[in-house]
């Protein structure tokens, strides 16, 4: 080490801060001491003359860092998986740091050159990030604002974690250095690096750190379904009166046949009674108890909410949909009614079917909701409710096939039939949420209370309660008769797109583009899970009946089974090519429909992947759901699914010619 | 820097009537105008993911204005792509072409057509999980690449336990049975005519017959069963099994085990046909090379299929109270699945065999025309078999060939000249006289040639019956020298009689001379000269005449 260099660097150091006395009072010390000629400590010697080097930061930034990728790139195998996570937190933060020291020239060239290395598994983060390119930019930006304010939380085994520091001292690389000490917790367990995939996953650089997370994954949920619940009461009932039923349910049934077929036409009149016959073959008592034990295991909690009373003539037909339920497994895959919708030009933003398939319902960019009665499937029908009550005039209403449902004054995003289908609820760009009347075709309610565009609406299980999703980053709970929100849910760093109630009412689930789902307590309003894993935004969320599991699908076409109690993901389900539109439980719970952009229905068996991980939890993360069967459509992609009380499958979709 | 450069801002800051912009401006404008418009372009994806598109519209852009706050823009979108035109003069520099329209001409335009009503149609997708082939379902076609996923994905969870199917009936088409009915009344009824013909090469070559495979192998199991008596049928069944297994589109595998046991049973049934003057020999010839082609065929398939059916085959030879059709039977399968197999399965037991069959082929012992007849045919069928063998060790080994086979040729000729065909008795003193004396006589050569030429057809299989004596006592002839050889060859191993031990040293000799004294030589030698032993002469039709000339 040359004493003079030390000595220029130092001097120089002064005179840029304009240390003039400090500089002085050195050159006289110097003169002074020069003739003991004391050794500097080499360490720090080091230390200052790569401070001094600082000036030309922008270079030592690019040439450290694809110094320690191409060490990353050539480390043994075991520690590679390890150190390359590393990589990448550094990458963003040594380009934010250029970004924040306004070289933005600098910034954008190392982007460009390493940025393909993340693109895998980074792209829609580093798409975001490619547009900063000064300072305030990174002040406004509320991602890499997060990204900025949090350390980053990495497990790294001793060894790597040794490896990784020797290589930046000896190579005196003290700016990543510096990234890393400033950035990154790394933690160093004990034992073998890990070299698990899925741990790599997890290191999606959410906005809130690591043990906030756990934290929030730590309190207590009640997973369980409702006490009391429908399912509970017929297996009451049936042990009372087995005899009676039967005959009730042959005149019944006849009666809910007849309709359905008038309405899906005389084209599907053939394979409707076949479902009939083996609704009818299902609903031998045996059939129904071990299917009603299935619901039974899960454990039952008690509402929060207070519960709206059922009308008698609704439980009945709800209780004899119960009791024709076909039975659905891996072996006994379910029909599948879909409703296509025909000449939309790209201007159907969603739909909605009622839980009997007998009203399917679109909601449309030009504001409006359109209703059809498939019922009436060829009837002449059709009526305009306004819903600032003004007629339309002029308009040939007698033509329609369906009923308009005009009051939104944006693009309808989302559409939601109540559990018995009097209701509709629809979620527009206006930032409102209304509520239509299925039989009197008109608007009853109009729910202001969001800031910006409401993404989703959801009704409760069992009605009344509703919650929405908005781009304001909040979900709220409302109930049908106040016009004000009773639960905000804030958290989310971006919009919340997706919400899902859970079976016993009390939990929302809620996907967001800053892709992660959070489950929330409705009664208290907090967060009580958050789930890390999607690599994108999360288009749709299902529950599973049971209470127990959760799935949700993102714009990847990955689909995700989380534990709810865990938070834990079980499994990822691959198949699907686009974006998941939407997901359904069937009712008992053994098989997962998705809808997917692909143009594909596909089934998954639930049951094969979460019996086991009760048995043996660890092994459960490395099975795969299983695929049992994909439907293609004829260029369709599917944006709604829902399966009736009696296990039958609606699927809808809009008709796209292919460009 | 980014994608935006400060001509661009430049360019934009004149159409909106600032003509000094300072260059200090552009180059802090450009950088925030890329930000916001990939902050605009992010927030019209998210507007697009919610229409449930996958194509970004200029409504989406709308939309996103609209979610920023900023004020939209107006006028209607332009329904056809965008024209970009380049600006005269600058290199990189463009601009959109927008036309000036005259008002008279969109006032006076006809109206566009209305589009048609937004409507909504059902239909199943899947029954049961089972998609219908119905319009509204996309064609199979489309259907088979969504199959494969499936079975890919099944390939991956290979964990999983697996659902047991039920079984399934087997459904025929109509078409399917009306043909298979009809070939079996061909077998049945006509097997000789030009139809049955073609039947067979339908059987052979059509690709839609997989279905019927299970039908025709019981059919096949049943008829072979029913009628051991009826030589034809039999025939024509094998010839559907040979058609069968030609069939390239079919997969017999699964079906093999249970057309083998009819196949075997016609090479080695004991009596095959009602009549002695049914062709079962023929028969049995033909079905030992079924026999030879389906292990040749499935052996990779099924590794353990050529050693059972060789060990069927070698213990009906090997049994002695088995009746001599079925020894018959079984040469005949061994010999056609090879030389190698003869050689390690036969050859080491043709010794004691023949000296079984011996009493069987001599008119003393053995009255019955009968019987002894067939005795013949089994000896000519291990001749045969026997020869085949050595033919193929001794194109193996080139050199060898020529001086044991001169003196094979010597000593054939010395049994030739002994030949007699008036008295068996007579014949094998003579022939014993013939050994001690050893004289030659050339004009006997002829005779040689002789019998050569009438052991070539008896060696054909066609030949049958009505066996003139002096085949038949050529044989014997044969097998009396056999005899006597094989009580000298007791007596010593190496070197019996003066000729063996000439013939051996030759051999040996060869061997030396050739400085190849390797033991498979020395084997294939020695095996030669056994052979010779054996079967004198009859071995010799088996080299080439070519080569033969050379010696005589």
């Amino acid at each position: 080490m040359e004493e003079s260099e030390i000595e220029n660097a130092v001097m120089a150091y002064l005179k840029r801060k304009g240390f003039r006395q400090t500089e002085l009072a050195l050159q006289e010390e110097q003169r002074k001491t020069s003739s003991s000629a004391a050794k500097t400590d080499p360490e720090i010697a080091k230390q200052i003359i790569a401070y001094a080097e600082l000036d030309n930061g922008p270079v030592r930034y690019r040439e450290e860092y694809s110094r320690l990728r191409t060490w990353t790139y050539n480390s043994l195998d075991v520690h590679k998986h390890e150190l390359l996570r590393v990589l990448y937190p550094v990458f963003i933060h040594c380009f934010m740091d250029l970004v924040a020291k306004g070289h933005s020239q600098e910034a954008r060239s190392f982007f460009q050159s390493f940025r393909e290395d993340h693109e895998p598994s980074h792209l829609r983060d580093l798409q975001k990030l490619e547009g900063v390119l000064s300072p305030h930019h990174l002040e406004e930006m509320e991602f890499a604002h997060c990204l900025r304010q949090n350390k980053v939380t990495m497990k790294l085994c001793k060894y790597s974690y040794e490896l990784l520091l020797q290589h930046l001292h000896k190579t005196e690389s003290m700016v990543m250095l510096g990234v890393i000490n400033e950035r990154i917790n790394l933690q160093v367990p004990p034992g073998q690096p890990c070299s698990n995939s899925e741990e790599v996953e997890v290191v999606a650089l959410t906005g809130s750190s690591q043990e906030a997370v756990e934290q929030i994954n730590q309190k207590e949920i009640h997973w369980g379904v409702l006490e009391d619940s429908l399912e509970e009461r017929l297996e009451k009932e049936i042990l009372a009166a087995e005899a009676e039923k039967a005959e009730a349910e042959d005149k019944e049934g006849h009666g809910e046949e007849s309709k359905k077929k008038a309405g899906e036409g005389g084209k599907s009149g053939g394979p409707n009674k076949k479902m009939k016959k083996d609704k009818l073959t299902g609903t031998t008592g045996k059939g129904v108890r071990t299917e009603a034990n299935v619901v039974s295991s899960a454990p039952r909690v008690k509402a929060e909410l207070t519960m709206p009373t059922i009308s008698m003539e609704v439980e009945r037909s709800a209780l004899e949909d119960l009791r024709n339920r076909a039975r659905l497994s891996s072996s006994a895959l379910p029909s599948v009614s879909f409703y296509t919708f025909v000449n939309t030009h790209y201007s159907l933003n969603c739909a909605s079917i009622s839980h009997d398939g007998g009203l399917v319902v679109g909601g449309f960019s030009d504001s409006s909701l359109k209703v059809w009665n498939m019922s009436k499937m060829g009837e002449q029908h059709g009526e305009v409710a306004d819903g600032q009550n003004e007629h339309s005039a002029g308009l040939d209403v007698g033509k329609r096939s369906y009923t308009l449902l005009q009051g939104h004054a944006g693009p309808v995003y989302a559409a939601n039939f109540s559990p018995e289908g009097e209701y509709i609820l629809s979620a527009s760009a206006d930032n409102t949420v209304r509520l239509w009347s299925s039989k009197l075709n008109a608007n009853l309610v109009c729910y202001k209370g969001h800031n910006y565009a409401v993404w989703d609406v959801q009704f409760s299980p069992v009605g009344h309660y509703f919650v929405s999703a908005s781009h304001d980053r909040t979900a709220r709970v409302w109930s049908m008769d106040r016009i004000h929100p009773l639960r905000i849910m804030a958290g989310h760093l971006s919009d919340v797109d997706c919400v899902q109630w859970h079976a016993n009412c009390n939990y929302i689930a809620t996907g967001s583009s800053d892709k992660t789902v959070r489950l929330w307590d409705v009664q208290t309003g907090e967060c009580v899970r958050m789930f890390v894993g999607h690599h994108g935004m999360v288009l749709s969320i299902a529950m599973s009946p049971d209470g127990r599991y959760m799935a949700s699908g993102d714009e990847n076409g990955t689909i995700r089974m989380w534990d709810l109690s865990s938070g834990r993901c079980i499994t990822p389900l691959t198949g699907h090519t686009s974006c998941i539109w939407t997901l359904a439980f069937s009712c008992e719970g053994s098989l997962l429909a998705s809808g997917s952009a692909d143009c594909t229905v596909k089934l998954w068996d639930v049951n094969a992947s979460s019996r086991t991980p009760r048995m043996e939890e660890k092994a459960a993360s490395a099975q795969r759901l299983r695929l049992l069967k994909a439907l293609p459509t004829k260029s369709t992609p599917v944006h709604a699914l829902r399966f009736s009380r009696r296990n039958l499958l609606f699927a809808a979709g809009a008709f796209t010619k292919s460009p | 820097m980014g994608f935006l450069p400060n001509d661009t801002i430049e360019v934009i800051a004149q159409s909106i009537g600032i003509n000094n912009l300072s260059p200090d401006v552009a180059q802090a404008l450009a950088p925030d105008v890329e930000y916001r418009l990939r902050e605009i372009m992010q927030e019209a994806v998210k507007c697009q993911r919610h229409s449930k598109r996958t194509i970004l519209t200029t409504e989406d852009v709308d939309s996103a204005l609209s979610l920023r706050n900023v004020e939209p823009i107006y006028g209607f979108a332009s329904e056809d792509p965008l024209k970009f035109k380049k600006a005269l003069g600058h290199a990189d520099l463009f601009y959109i072409e927008d036309k000036d329209l005259e008002f008279k001409d969109v006032v006076e335009a006809p109206l566009p057509k209305t589009p048609l009503e937004t409507a909504v149609v059902v239909h199943w997708l899947a029954i049961e999980g089972v998609q219908p082939a119905i319009p509204e379902n996309p064609t199979s076609g489309a259907l088979v690449v969504p199959s494969e996923n499936k079975k890919t994905e099944h390939d991956k969870d290979h964990g999983l336990p697996i659902d047991v199917k039920l079984p399934v009936k087997h459904v025929l088409s109509r078409e399917l049975q009306l043909y298979f009915e009809k070939i079996t009344e061909l077998i049945v009824t006509q097997a000789g005519s030009t139809l049955f013909k073609e039947a067979l090469v339908s059987l052979s070559t059509d690709s839609g017959l997989h279905p019927l495979v299970p039908y025709f192998t019981q059919f096949i199991a049943d008829e072979v069963t029913r009628s051991l008596g009826d030589c034809t049928l039999l025939f024509a069944l094998m010839r559907v099994v040979r058609s069968l297994l030609h069939n390239s589109h079919i997969h017999i595998e699964p079906h093999l085990h249970q057309l083998m046991p009819s196949v075997i049973t016609c090479l080695v049934a004991k009596r095959l046909g009602t009549r002695f003057t049914q062709n079962h020999w023929e028969l049995r010839d033909s079905t030992a090379y079924l026999v030879a082609f389906i292990c040749r065929r499935f052996g990779h398939v099924y590794h353990n299929l050529q050693p059972r059916v060789t060990r069927t085959l070698l213990h009906a030879f090997l049994d002695p109270k088995k009746a001599l059709t079925q020894h018959y039977g079984a040469i005949q399968g061994l010999a056609a699945m090879g030389p190698s197999v003869v050689r390690l399965l036969i050859l080491p037991n043709l010794e004691p065999y023949l000296k079984l069959l011996e009493p069987e082929m001599v008119l003393e012992s053995q009255k019955n025309e009968i019987k002894r007849h067939e005795a013949w045919r089994v000896y000519g069928a291990l001749l045969q078999a026997a020869g085949r063998c050595i033919f193929e060790r001794v194109k193996l080994f080139p050199g060898l060939l020529s001086l044991p086979v001169h003196s094979t040729l010597e000593s054939s000729i010395k049994v030739a000249t002994t030949f007699d065909p008036g008295n068996l008795s007579s014949t094998l003193r003579k022939r014993k006289a013939s050994e001690v004396f050893s004289s030659q006589h050339s004009s006997k050569k002829t005779a040689t040639d002789g019998s050569v030429a009438s052991f070539s057809t008896e060696s054909l299989p066609d030949s049958i019956g009505a066996t003139s004596e002096g085949q038949a006592v050529v044989k014997l002839g044969e097998s009396t020298l056999v005899k006597v050889t094989g009580q000298n060859s007791d007596e010593n191993v190496t070197g019996n009689s003066r000729r063996e031990k000439g013939l051996l040293n030759k051999s040996e000799r060869a061997g030396s001379v050739l400085a190849q004294a390797w033991k498979e030589d020395a084997d294939a030698g020695q095996l030669l000269a056994s052979l010779v032993d054996l079967f004198g002469e009859g071995m010799l039709m088996f080299f080439a005449s070519s080569d033969m000339s050379l010696f005589l």
